[in-house]
């Protein structure tokens, strides 16, 4: 085996319970990431996700502070 | 009777003031550190003023104290204005305010003393460990309350940040600071050896990537928009750069282990995920930069913005210099050496300080109902801290790199060219340098603490007519 591939090899025996159940939850929430870039940069969903970009701009007057503390 | 007013914004004051406070005091102890690393007399030999004691006292302060001080303002401070809600809990504010400030009153006691758990970034005993859970739990649960209570659908992309940062942090500090007391003040960590010190750098990286980095980037989504007074530029942007940041900074612990017990592909898992992490950060910068597009000129006229786009352009410098240094031929340089302290303070001064910076000159203009005393005052800030970071990063920059080719060099016979000492004795004008740097940075501060100061007195003493007529109402 070359020394590249060797790096890559695994004793799977050596696999603990954990070992295992990490690596799928891992490859799990990796999946999801690209779902939701997906998702994200879908041109449909583009009008809904920008809708909230003034969000901050929209909270109340800018002296609303003023009556508060 | 008065009607319930609509936000909680005196806690958030309180958090905001000791900030400040904080910010003087925190830079203030690193230049003398600073100073007694180029003038070691000034150790005075006596054990509590030590650099051993103080290093961490300054971190401590730094990041926990004025870092801390700053997410609890601007968090309790963007959920009420975004959510369209009081906080949930005032009592429990109060609690996480007084709490956290005892908390920083047992580092200023214990740490002096050499009560430690030798974890850096984690250094305080088993007593305050706990009050340190507690506190930080309350002030998580009174702000994922004020979400629930929320008048507005949309949870704005902030709060997802700040909201991160406060999960990941409770989840890393009490793994981390897991330890066998033996007695009130002394405890011993549940891992060992190599075990430990993987759980160690997986705390100190993600407390740099959740709480100085998630964190403060909740504090941009929210502050850039609000200061510049134009929405975000890509929300979608916004949303991509939260999953990717959150998803991968966990991974990149081991990179600080490169070349240790540590097996070999953690290291290289580390230091691959790091550079991948170039990608969101730089997206989230330029997401920041680009809320100016078409409105660049406020940069010539509002100090405020110029904090908060200055720290965009160090966040992207830091967040590329740092996956450069996680690579293992960079590493093989760096490590050890004083650039690892020039990256860390491009991050802390240019980027965590400076856009807390802005965000609280914004906050108490907005809170006291004015402006600030002096605008040249809050020019001159500026000034110092871009001057003072640029001094201080391009000093250890140098040091760190000579220190870092003067301990592998070696002659035709395979000897070291120089002793360590050798080395050390090189770094002296850098280290001058940088306590210079430093110390510019400290007076910066020390004017923002005037300022401001001045600026909360004056509007007590002679509210607005404005406040004046809100009051009556």
């Amino acid at each position: 085996m070359s020394d590249f591939l060797s790096y890559f090899n695994t004793n799977w025996s050596a696999m603990t319970v954990s070992d295992w159940v990490g690596t799928i939850l891992t490859v799990i929430i990796f999946l999801l990431m690209f779902g939701m870039y997906f998702w994200v940069l879908r041109p449909k969903n583009k009008e809904k996700l920008e809708s909230h970009r003034d969000l901050p701009l929209r909270d109340d007057d800018i002296n609303s502070e003023k009556n508060d503390g | 009777m008065q009607a319930k007013q609509q936000y909680n914004f005196e806690v958030v004051k309180w958090f905001a003031y000791m900030a400040v406070v904080y910010l003087v005091a925190g830079t203030g102890m690193g230049v003398f550190i600073a100073s007694q690393l180029a003038w070691p007399d000034l150790n005075f030999d006596n054990p509590y003023i030590s650099f051993g004691r103080l290093r961490p006292l300054h971190t401590n302060t730094v990041i926990f104290a004025f870092g801390g001080s700053t997410l609890m303002a601007t968090a309790f401070y963007v959920v009420q204005r975004t959510s369209g809600v009081r906080l949930w809990s005032d009592k429990l504010a109060w609690f996480t305010f007084w709490g956290w400030n005892l908390i920083i009153l047992g580092a200023i006691i214990t740490l002096p003393l050499g009560l430690t758990q030798s974890k850096e970034y984690a250094e305080l005993e088993w007593p305050l460990d706990i009050l340190i859970a507690v506190v930080w739990i309350s002030y998580m649960f009174n702000f994922i309350m004020t979400l629930s209570i929320r008048k507005v659908s949309h949870i704005y992309v902030a709060n997802w940040f700040f909201l991160a940062m406060m999960i990941m942090i409770t989840y890393l500090h009490v793994v981390n600071s897991l330890s066998i007391p033996v007695s009130m003040w002394k405890s011993y960590s549940i891992f060992s050896g190599v075990q430990d010190a993987m759980i160690q750098w997986w705390w100190g990286h993600n407390a740099v990537g959740f709480f100085l980095t998630a964190g403060f980037l909740g504090i941009m989504y929210y502050f850039v928009p609000k200061q510049a007074n134009r929405p975000v530029y890509s929300y979608r942007l916004s949303v991509i750069h939260f999953w990717a940041l959150v998803f991968g900074y966990v991974w990149l612990g081991a990179h600080h282990l490169q070349y240790t017990a540590l097996p070999d592909w953690t290291g290289s898992l580390g230091a691959a995920i790091s550079l991948a992490m170039i990608i969101p950060s730089w997206g989230g910068a330029l997401n920041g930069m680009f809320t100016l597009s078409g409105a660049w000129d406020k940069l010539r006229t509002d100090y405020i913005l110029r904090f908060l786009i200055v720290s965009l352009a160090f966040y992207a410098m830091s967040t590329f210099e740092g996956p450069v240094m996680a690579s293992k031929t960079v590493n093989a340089l760096s490590h050890y050496t004083d650039w690892t302290i020039g990256h860390v303070h491009s991050g802390a001064l240019g980027w965590v300080a400076m856009v807390s910076v802005g965000a609280l000159y914004h906050m108490v203009e907005r809170m006291w109902g004015t402006t600030m005393y002096s605008v040249k005052l809050v020019n001159l800030h500026f000034w110092m801290a871009t001057i003072g970071t640029a001094i201080y990063i391009t000093a250890m920059w140098v040091s760190g790199i000579m220190q870092g080719l003067m301990w592998r060099a070696y002659d035709e016979y395979g000897n070291l060219a120089y002793t360590f000492v050798e080395s050390v004795a090189q770094m002296h004008p850098y280290y001058a340098m940088r306590a210079i740097g430093g110390l510019i940075f400290f007076l910066g501060a020390v004017v923002m603490l005037f300022n401001v100061t001045v600026t909360i007195r004056r509007a007590i003493a002679k509210p607005s007519a404005e406040m004046a007529t809100a009051a009556n109402i």
